[in-house]
């Protein structure tokens, strides 16, 4: 096929949004598209009685988040326990985890035998899908036959009951999701680690800098970046990890451990909570964005040009 | 001085060992279980190995799941959102990386607005999409929202970018149409950068649990996750551990088994997945 200059010059102005139309497609309807809808829709409340199906959902303004920041509402104080939850398990996670995988990079960084069985042994659960891991540690604390009871009663203690008593269940999932996430972690450290030039630890134990001295003055402050990047994925991941509850107890005993988003996913098909599943994820779509905006800010070094 | 150094080593590599321990005894545990005759509590005489060692466990965990067909599920699902996923983002990468055209970091900045509201803390508006679509039920579902994907146009953008542009003009002087310039020029030069994105897709994709439970019904689509979910619920009321943890396992261990294989890769390839 020939083509006059005319057509061919048309056909390179197109080109680039031809070539982006799909992915720009697909944003759009499952990411832009949802986040406005959920606004729109926190906003109403479905129609009730008898003949509730055919009829318009009604206009409610903020209603809906009233409702569920209000600890007397069936919903509210639901949505209240589990933000606090979300809140407390993205705080121990990212407080306990983070730390955890930089010790284990600092101390797998050292060039040594056996690295990669290392390795693989802290960083296996974070290949695992979340509903396997947990199913796993659902023996792991499991009652009469669980080992973390059979290891307390080892030392004479009669054993807890950790996905049962409303205290102790959250804390058994924040266990889970650290030893699911800190070897996750632990890989963007040692990825900083190597970018540390070796001569400068040269220089300092030249200068009679002992080991600790270097890591005050040397590692962290070198390490500061990526430090930074690690709390501030941790905590977007917190927020969206939940499926572990699904074989964990399900949220525990009245809400004692359940998180954000599996509370929406339990009520999805509730249709007269509509309004407040949507003005929840609109609390979930916030503390999301507070993250995910300052790692575009923090770190997206390589801007549009 | 000497001393305090050699201490802290010592101290270091102790710290070290019961790190690996204490990661990896839920999985030892969890194979010694489902080896062991049902119910019997590992306080019970031996607590390494059970009265003897059977594979009845594994029996009766493959009778309650289909599991051959959610493992060729599974493989369709990351499969199918891979191949799709690597057409998309090639192309607009291809595009924002050496093309000019008017809006280009406008349309670039809404892409990357999935990287800052990712479609899983969507999950009830797209799942009324989804109903609206008429797509319920169906593997088209399960795929579709991860078909266009800002992390891989943002990874490889970054790779293309560093190929010479003198490679394309030498190309196109070569007479070498459009196609031809991201198949032999990029694509070629952009292999590691590739590989970096297709474990994560595949990895992350072969671990969803709550999109496919909610978009799908029949047990002929539904991928591993969801199958392992039906064990869990059936084992929830008499506490078949034994059953669970064979269950388990036959469902991780494909992904373990890749893992010590392909390790470097794997580590290399999630240290990309954060860092731009």
């Amino acid at each position: 096929m020939r083509l006059s200059a005319r057509q061919r010059s048309l056909v390179g102005l197109l080109q680039p949004y031809l070539l982006i139309a799909p992915t720009l497609v697909l944003v759009l309807i499952f990411n832009v598209a949802p986040a406005f809808r959920t606004v729109n829709d926190s906003l109403y409340k479905p129609a009730r009685g008898l003949n509730a199906a055919g009829r318009p959902p009604e206009f409610v303004g903020l209603q809906n988040f009233r409702d569920i920041f209000d600890d007397t509402h069936y919903m509210g104080g639901r949505f209240l326990r589990t933000l606090r939850n979300t809140v407390i398990f993205a705080a121990a996670t990212v407080g306990i985890g983070v730390p955890l995988g930089l010790m284990t990079a600092l101390l797998l960084n050292r060039g040594q035998p056996l690295l990669g069985l290392w390795r693989f042994a802290v960083f296996y659960p974070s290949l695992l899908p979340l509903i396997g891991a947990a199913s796993i540690w659902s023996f792991v604390f499991s009652d009469s036959i669980g080992l973390a009871n059979a290891l307390l009663r080892t030392v004479g203690h009669p054993g807890l009951n950790w996905l049962g008593d409303r205290n102790l269940v959250l804390f058994s999932v924040v266990i889970v999701n650290i030893w699911k996430q800190a070897g996750y972690f632990m890989i963007f450290f040692l990825a900083g680690l190597q970018n540390i030039s070796r001569d400068i630890y040269e220089a300092s134990s030249l200068d009679g800098a002992g080991p600790m001295q270097q890591f005050v003055y040397l590692t962290m402050p070198l390490l500061r970046r990526t430090l930074l990047f690690v709390v501030v994925i941790a905590f977007t991941f917190a927020f969206q990890t939940v499926e572990q509850l699904q074989a964990l107890g399900e949220g525990g005993p009245a809400d004692s451990a359940n998180l954000l988003l599996y509370l929406v996913f339990q009520n999805i098909s509730e249709r007269r909570n509509w309004g407040y599943v949507n003005a929840m994820t609109i609390v979930l779509i916030g503390l999301v964005l507070v993250f995910t905006l300052s790692n575009f800010l923090l770190f997206e070094r390589d801007e549009p040009t | 001085m000497k001393d305090a150094n050699l201490l802290l080593r010592r101290f270091g590599a102790a710290l070290k060992a019961a790190l690996a321990i204490a990661f990896l005894i839920p999985l030892f545990f969890t194979v010694l279980v489902s080896v062991r005759p049902e119910a019997e509590p590992v306080t019970n005489g031996n607590i390494f190995f059970g009265s003897e060692v059977t594979l009845d466990n594994y029996q009766r965990a493959l009778d309650i799941a289909p599991w051959s067909l959610h493992y060729l599920n599974s493989i369709v699902f990351v499969a199918g959102t891979l191949l799709v996923q690597l057409l998309t983002v090639t192309a607009a990468a291809y595009a924002f990386a050496r093309m000019k055209f008017f809006g280009r970091n406008i349309l670039l900045l809404i892409i990357l607005l999935q990287l800052m509201i990712p479609s899983g803390v969507l999950l009830v508006q797209n799942f009324r999409t989804i109903q609206l679509l008429g797509l319920f039920d169906t593997r088209v579902a399960l795929m579709i929202p991860y078909w266009g994907s800002a992390f891989g146009v943002l990874l490889l953008r970054q790779t293309f970018r560093e190929v010479p542009l003198e490679l394309e003009e030498a190309a196109r002087i070569d007479g070498a149409n459009l196609y031809q310039v991201i198949r032999h020029v990029y694509i070629t030069n952009a292999i590691p950068a590739y590989l970096a994105f297709a474990l994560v897709s595949v990895s992350s994709h072969w671990n969803e649990f709550l999109w496919p439970f909610i978009i799908t019904r029949s047990e002929e689509i539904r991928p591993l996750t969801v199958g392992l979910n039906k064990l869990i619920k059936t084992t929830d009321q008499g506490a078949f551990y034994g059953q669970l943890m064979a269950g388990t396992l036959i469902v991780i261990m494909p992904l373990v088994i890749l893992f010590l294989v392909f390790q470097r890769q794997f580590v290399e390839s999630f240290a990309r997945s954060g860092i731009r």
